[in-house]
């Protein structure tokens, strides 16, 4: 099963489709964002082909996750575009103004859009299979006894089959972030988001939640990483992107940026966690 | 080593280390300090170590003088002749009580079911993005804790001074149906609307408190999911808010089954009004009172059993251990 047959199409075609060349999955264009007079990113600029896994690094307080937050709306962006797909997160475009979205219609872009956290985030008054149910029935409409069979089929792609009825309290960080991707997959989402995803977790879990990742990517899921793990960076990324203090310093592949940066802030970084 | 070098750190050492992660884990909770200071003497008293038990001999004492005192109140209770017994047993079943008990029962189930809408209402209105709306929540929480509810029910009752006639229309036009007030507010809807719109101020505080004890990261997820606002609330939120919204509940409807006592100052017949209209013929004064508080007792013990039986399913999908349910409530 792969991401790209699974992905709802019953959205608007955006207008650059048209046109045939192929529409970023996300494009940023000079983002900005303040929370008060402290800016938290100037002028991020950075594209995100279909099917690709951009790994996005740095130290903290530089921005990554606030950056990862704007793609879905969970911040609001304080000047910039930024689109997903071709439409525009938040806005619309219209009469050479933008104008805000409405709530509804901002719930239903994140529907295309997966998002998995760094403390994970499950429900935890519903056990992992109604966590994974949740949202495909009350948001998408579909019927329980189709959202159930599917749920159970990522949990088994997740190696949690067995867990069904647990409650997230009884399931490890490392189980509890697995039903968390399948949570986010149920919706099948165009691009996935993680922020950080293994930063909560005990070193001998991280692994399995890794593996989960390289299995997505694989299978040509689009997905944005803000991570510490650089060796996931080189293992399954195909850009990677380095940021600091609210800007992007260095964008490449992972065997150029990760070994022979361009960039001194690149390379203190890298000396200091490798 | 020898045994006594070995007792210091091995009793201590534990409890320390309880006390730092009771403190870090209960942070927000002010109860914290409290509990902590129980798991310290737990950890001390149920060690295996063999060394003569210290004596408590301050524990006898208290005991005896508890035990004297207990044993005093029970003689008086039983010898005294002013407490009438028979005539309690003769009035604790009689029609006019259980009428009264029954309007007791009801008057607090509806008053607590209009103070739960009602403080649901004003806790999403107290957090709305409209500052009107936010603020008329407010003035309304100011306005009915910052009164009596003996002169909130006072006013209900004497509504019809205020505005004799009560009308349905457009504001500031026609009207389309309206009445005598003291027809449209009778005395029973004087006694609900009194209890239940100052119920609602107090319930407003402690829904507010339960939506807020709620991990922002619980809306965050359901909003990545693509959940609205209402649906988040309703499926995510509330539920979870539940847990530490029930016991102060429970304490609310216990507290309203004794506070609707207040309206027989209004003539309302209740419990307590059907006792002293009995007294007032019969001069059984002390007797009619126990019959009452008899009562009131039974039914606070079965709300109090049910309560029990309410926070153990909210506590669905928690690990033993974790954080209990505050049991003190903000809003007082």
């Amino acid at each position: 099963m792969t991401a790209a047959a699974d992905r709802d199409t019953s959205g608007k075609e955006p207008s650059d489709r048209a046109s045939g060349a192929v529409v970023p999955m996300v494009r940023a264009e000079r983002v900005r964002k303040s929370f008060g007079h402290q800016v938290a990113l100037r002028d991020v600029s950075l594209t995100v082909a279909p099917g690709e896994v951009t790994c996005l690094i740095g130290p903290s307080g530089s921005g990554k996750t606030t950056f990862l937050r704007c793609v879905n709306h969970l911040e609001r962006i304080s000047g910039g575009r930024l689109a997903v797909d071709g439409e525009l997160v938040g806005y619309r475009e219209h009469g050479g103004r933008i104008h805000e979205l409405r709530p509804r219609e901002i719930a239903r872009k994140r529907r295309e859009i997966g998002m998995v956290f760094q403390r994970f985030n499950l429900f935890p008054h519903l056990t992992a299979l109604e966590n994974i149910t949740e949202a495909p029935v009350r948001v998408r409409g579909e019927r329980r006894a189709d959202a159930v069979r599917h749920a159970e089929e990522l949990l088994a792609r997740v190696g949690l089959a067995d867990r069904a009825g647990a409650y997230p309290a009884q399931l490890s960080g490392g189980q509890q972030q697995r039903v968390a991707i399948a949570r986010a997959l149920a919706m099948r989402p165009k691009l996935m988001l993680f922020d950080e995803p293994t930063s909560a977790l005990d070193p001998e879990l991280v692994g399995e939640v890794l593996e989960i990742m390289r299995q997505l990517a694989d299978e040509g899921m689009t997905m944005l990483v803000v991570t510490h793990e650089l060796g996931f960076a080189r293992q399954a990324a195909d850009t990677v992107v380095f940021m600091d203090a609210g800007m992007v310093v260095e964008t490449g592949p992972p065997a150029t940026l990760l070994t022979a940066p361009a960039h001194e802030r690149t390379r203190a970084f890298l000396a200091r966690v490798l | 080593m020898s045994p006594t070098e070995g007792v210091s750190p091995d009793a201590t050492v534990p409890a320390v280390a309880s006390g730092e992660t009771g403190a870090i884990e209960t942070g927000a909770i002010e109860t914290g300090a409290i509990e902590t200071g129980a798991i310290e003497t737990g950890a001390i008293g149920g060690s295996d170590m063999e060394a003569v038990p210290l004596r408590h001999p301050g524990r006898w004492v208290a005991a005896a003088v508890v035990l004297v005192l207990a044993a005093m109140a029970a003689h008086s209770l039983a010898t005294n002749p002013n407490y009438q017994w028979g005539t309690v047993g003769d009035y604790l079943f009689a029609a006019p009580v259980l009428r009264g008990l029954w309007a007791t029962v009801y008057l607090t189930a509806i008053a607590m079911a209009i103070g739960i809408a009602g403080g649901v209402l004003l806790a999403i209105m107290r957090m709305s993005a409209n500052p009107v709306v936010a603020g008329a929540a407010w003035v309304y929480v100011w306005f009915f804790r910052g009164t009596p509810l003996l002169v909130q029910l006072l006013f209900w009752s004497f509504v019809g001074a205020l505005y004799p006639r009560l009308s349905l229309g457009i504001p500031f036009g026609p009207s389309f149906v309206s009445g005598d007030a003291n027809h449209v507010v009778p005395l029973f809807a004087a006694a609900v609307l009194g209890l239940g719109l100052n119920e609602a101020a107090y319930m407003a505080e402690i829904v507010r408190a339960g939506i807020n004890a709620v991990d922002i990261g619980q809306s965050e997820a359901a909003a990545a999911l693509g959940m609205t606002r209402a649906l988040t609330l309703r499926r995510v939120v509330l539920p979870q808010a539940m847990r530490t919204i029930i016991p102060p509940t429970g304490n609310e409807t216990i507290s309203m089954l004794k506070t609707t006592s207040l309206v027989s100052v209004i003539s309302y017949d209740e419990l307590l009004n059907a006792a002293r209209l009995i007294y007032a013929r019969n001069y059984q004064t002390v007797p009619l009172l126990i019959v009452a508080a008899l009562w009131y007792l039974a039914l606070t013990s079965v709300l109090t059993a049910g309560q029990y039986q309410l926070e153990r399913r909210y506590a669905r999908g928690l690990a033993p251990g974790h954080a209990r349910p505050r049991r003190t409530e903000a809003a007082r």
